[in-house]
């Protein structure tokens, strides 16, 4: 049961810069001719001396910022890459869905993609014929199974593709962000076949930004960084981990700042209900925020706002000082101001706070500081989605579900 | 390489379906389909008998040379215009599953051989007509694996050295161009085996496989005499020579494919 279906070793790949892309044999020539003193080798190591191994029905989750080596690491194993140094071992039949669809050739159609598909990942026309039915029904494409795929809606495509990869009943599932793609339905129907992949014993890989699902789906996770693996353990580890690292080192992806500067947001500080500085909070507790400024001359009833969004920069709540019904005298120098959220009704994960001054008749914007203080949410509260809201259910009065 | 053999026949289901998605795709959506394949070599015939008729050069044999010629060299021809396209047209495939690559090119060159063993069903019925009676069947197989065999080397060779030098697709339109002229298509071999050229020049003239195979393919269906066995050997030693370097170097190069794609 517990022996390893993958192991990786020491495994190291790099990447010869100058090679990729449109190469000609005057650029090979004219290298040839300057290197035989010096050669100019652009290298990228997407990996460095990585080691792991996983058991076998173990579902482990790799995450990591962009670059960090997740989407190579998964094409080593799928076997369509070779290491440079280091090597690689997976038992049993790998099925990636590294990029749903990828085989498709767009003049055939439906049927004659599975066909193609299903022999590339090594079933042979018994197992595809078998196994057709339940391919058109999972995607969902009965009516247009015999049109060529060109005419598809691109959800149609990862749908077939998605069916296909799924059917050809690998040992070892990769999975490259399929989540990211696709309807909500579909990524239900995904999460659901992935977890019956796990009942099946399945060993299975995934790459995800989405850390939530993530962290629900793996039994462990690696997290990688330039190539190298920073982390290596338990679920909710790793993510704080993660989470940690990502605060200190790409907080200014999202920022933004403009402004005329009359009013200067000279800081935001957190603060924990003792009063201490923090960044992390629990759900439910209560968020102080103390924003200082400074003001050049005298500004005439300024309004404070603040908003929440998530790491892709999709807001979640916005309000202000105006909105709350507080109308802020004159003000000259410096200052502070308090804001204060009781009872955060956050989901896990990080979210980017906003702060501005603007004048009263929202036509002067004095200062805005757009997704710069990043703040944690860990809540013991289980819900989907990003909020909790309250909620209650009742048995029917006219006797209840049961009657 | 008998690794690769077994590998690639393990999968000849695949091989299958890739060779009969190429002979689709090519047709798809075209008015006539298949018949091109026929259609293209006769009109390429046509065109040849009226600029040689013009010029005085159709006599006698001229005419049943340039047929056998032509659609024996179509195949060549074929193989060579879609070997740069096999894997860096199907890039996507190979940076996300893993599969014996030689198989892309492989099928193309198969799925050719479809095209042209269905060509010389037309060639049978005119050497028929012309009044000739084939023979030499027990030829016919060699020159077929011989042909397949120079098809697929030189194919494996372009098809992976393009991955790497994008050049390879613009130039193989004048290779070609080259080797039909330095081959017996549109002449017969006689014409420079009596010529005034050196020696070594003649001894090189079976070094390439295309002049043994032609020879070979005219004595089966006109019933020309075959060229000395020496020569023949000298020719399919060399298509041998050119499938297993071709195969080779592909081997060598499929390593990085991933990488460069």
């Amino acid at each position: 049961m517990s022996q390893a279906v993958i192991s990786v070793e020491h495994v190291s790949k790099r990447f010869r810069l100058q090679f990729r892309g449109m190469r000609t044999l005057k650029s090979a020539a004219m290298d040839t001719l300057r290197g035989v003193w010096r050669r100019p080798d652009r290298q990228l190591w997407a990996l460095q001396d990585v080691s792991f191994e996983v058991k076998q029905g173990e579902c482990l989750g790799l995450i990591g910022g962009n670059g960090a080596g997740k989407s190579t690491l998964l094409a080593l194993l799928a076997g369509t890459m070779q290491p440079t140094i280091g090597r690689t071992r997976v038992a049993g039949k790998v099925s990636s869905l590294l990029e749903l669809g990828a085989g498709f050739h767009p003049d055939l159609t439906g049927r004659e993609n599975i066909y193609l598909c299903g022999s590339i990942l090594g079933l042979n026309k018994r197992q595809i014929a078998e196994r057709f039915d339940a391919i058109v029904d999972f995607a969902g494409l009965a009516d247009f199974i015999d049109e060529p795929v060109k005419h598809y809606s691109s959800g149609m495509y990862i749908r077939l593709g998605f069916a296909v990869a799924v059917e050809a009943d690998p040992d070892v599932l990769l999975i490259d962000e399929v989540l990211a793609v696709g309807d909500a339905p579909f990524q239900r129907k995904c999460l659901h076949r992935m977890d019956d992949f796990r009942k099946q014993g399945k060993t299975m890989l995934i790459i995800s930004h989405d850390l939530p699902t993530i962290q629900t789906i793996s039994d462990r996770i690696l997290f990688l960084d330039k190539g190298r693996i920073l982390g290596d353990g338990a679920p909710s580890l790793i993510v704080e981990q993660y989470e940690k690292f990502w605060r200190q080192q790409n907080k200014g992806d999202l920022r933004s700042e403009w402004g005329t500067h009359a009013v200067e947001l000279t800081g935001v500080e957190f603060l924990d209900a003792a009063g201490a500085a923090t960044a992390a909070y629990a759900g439910g507790a209560t968020l102080r925020a103390r924003v200082r400024y400074r003001t050049r001359g005298r500004i005439e009833n300024p309004v404070f706002g603040f908003s929440i969004g998530d790491v892709n920069g999709r807001l979640i709540h916005g309000s202000n000082t105006q909105i709350a019904g507080l109308r802020l005298p004159a003000i000259e120098g410096s200052g502070e101001l308090c804001l204060r959220m009781p009872d955060l009704a956050l989901g896990n994960g990080i979210y980017l706070f906003s702060f501005s001054v603007h004048s009263w008749d929202h036509k002067t914007n004095y200062h805005r500081i757009d997704n710069a203080f990043p703040v944690a949410i860990k809540t013991d509260r289980v819900f989907d989605g990003c909020c909790y809201l309250q909620s209650a259910w009742d048995a029917g009065s006219d006797g209840g579900v049961g009657a | 390489m008998r690794a690769l053999i077994e590998e690639i026949f393990s999968r000849h289901e695949l091989l299958h379906i890739l060779v009969v998605r190429n002979i689709k795709i090519r047709y798809k959506e075209s008015v006539l389909g298949f018949l091109w394949s026929l259609v293209n070599p006769v009109l390429l015939i046509g065109i040849y008998a009226l600029f040689l008729g013009i010029l005085g050069r159709i006599e006698g044999k001229s005419f049943e040379i340039l047929v056998t010629g032509v659609f024996v060299w179509q195949y060549v021809s074929l193989c060579l215009g879609d070997s740069a396209g096999t894997i860096v047209g199907n890039a996507n495939l190979i940076k996300k599953s893993a599969f014996p690559r030689l198989i892309l090119p492989f099928s193309m060159v198969l799925a050719n051989l479809v095209n042209f063993l269905l060509s010389l069903v037309v060639v049978l019925v005119f050497v028929l007509c012309a009044g000739h009676i084939p023979g030499l069947w027990l030829w016919l197989p060699v020159m077929l694996l011989a042909h397949v065999a120079v098809c697929a080397g030189v194919s494996f060779f372009l098809a992976a050295a393009n991955v790497y030098f994008r050049d390879v697709q613009q130039v193989t339109g004048l290779l070609t161009m080259a080797w039909f002229f330095l081959s017996p298509v549109l002449y017969s071999p006689e014409l420079v085996m009596k010529s005034g050229l050196a020696p070594w020049l003649k001894a090189a003239f079976f070094l390439n496989p295309m002049t043994g195979i032609l020879c070979g393919y005219r004595a089966i269906l006109l019933g020309y005499p075959l060229p000395p066995m020496s020569d023949m050997a000298l020719s399919l030693g060399m298509a041998a020579l050119i499938l297993i370097l071709g195969t080779l170097v592909f081997q060598r190069l499929e390593k990085r494919f991933s990488d460069e794609l």
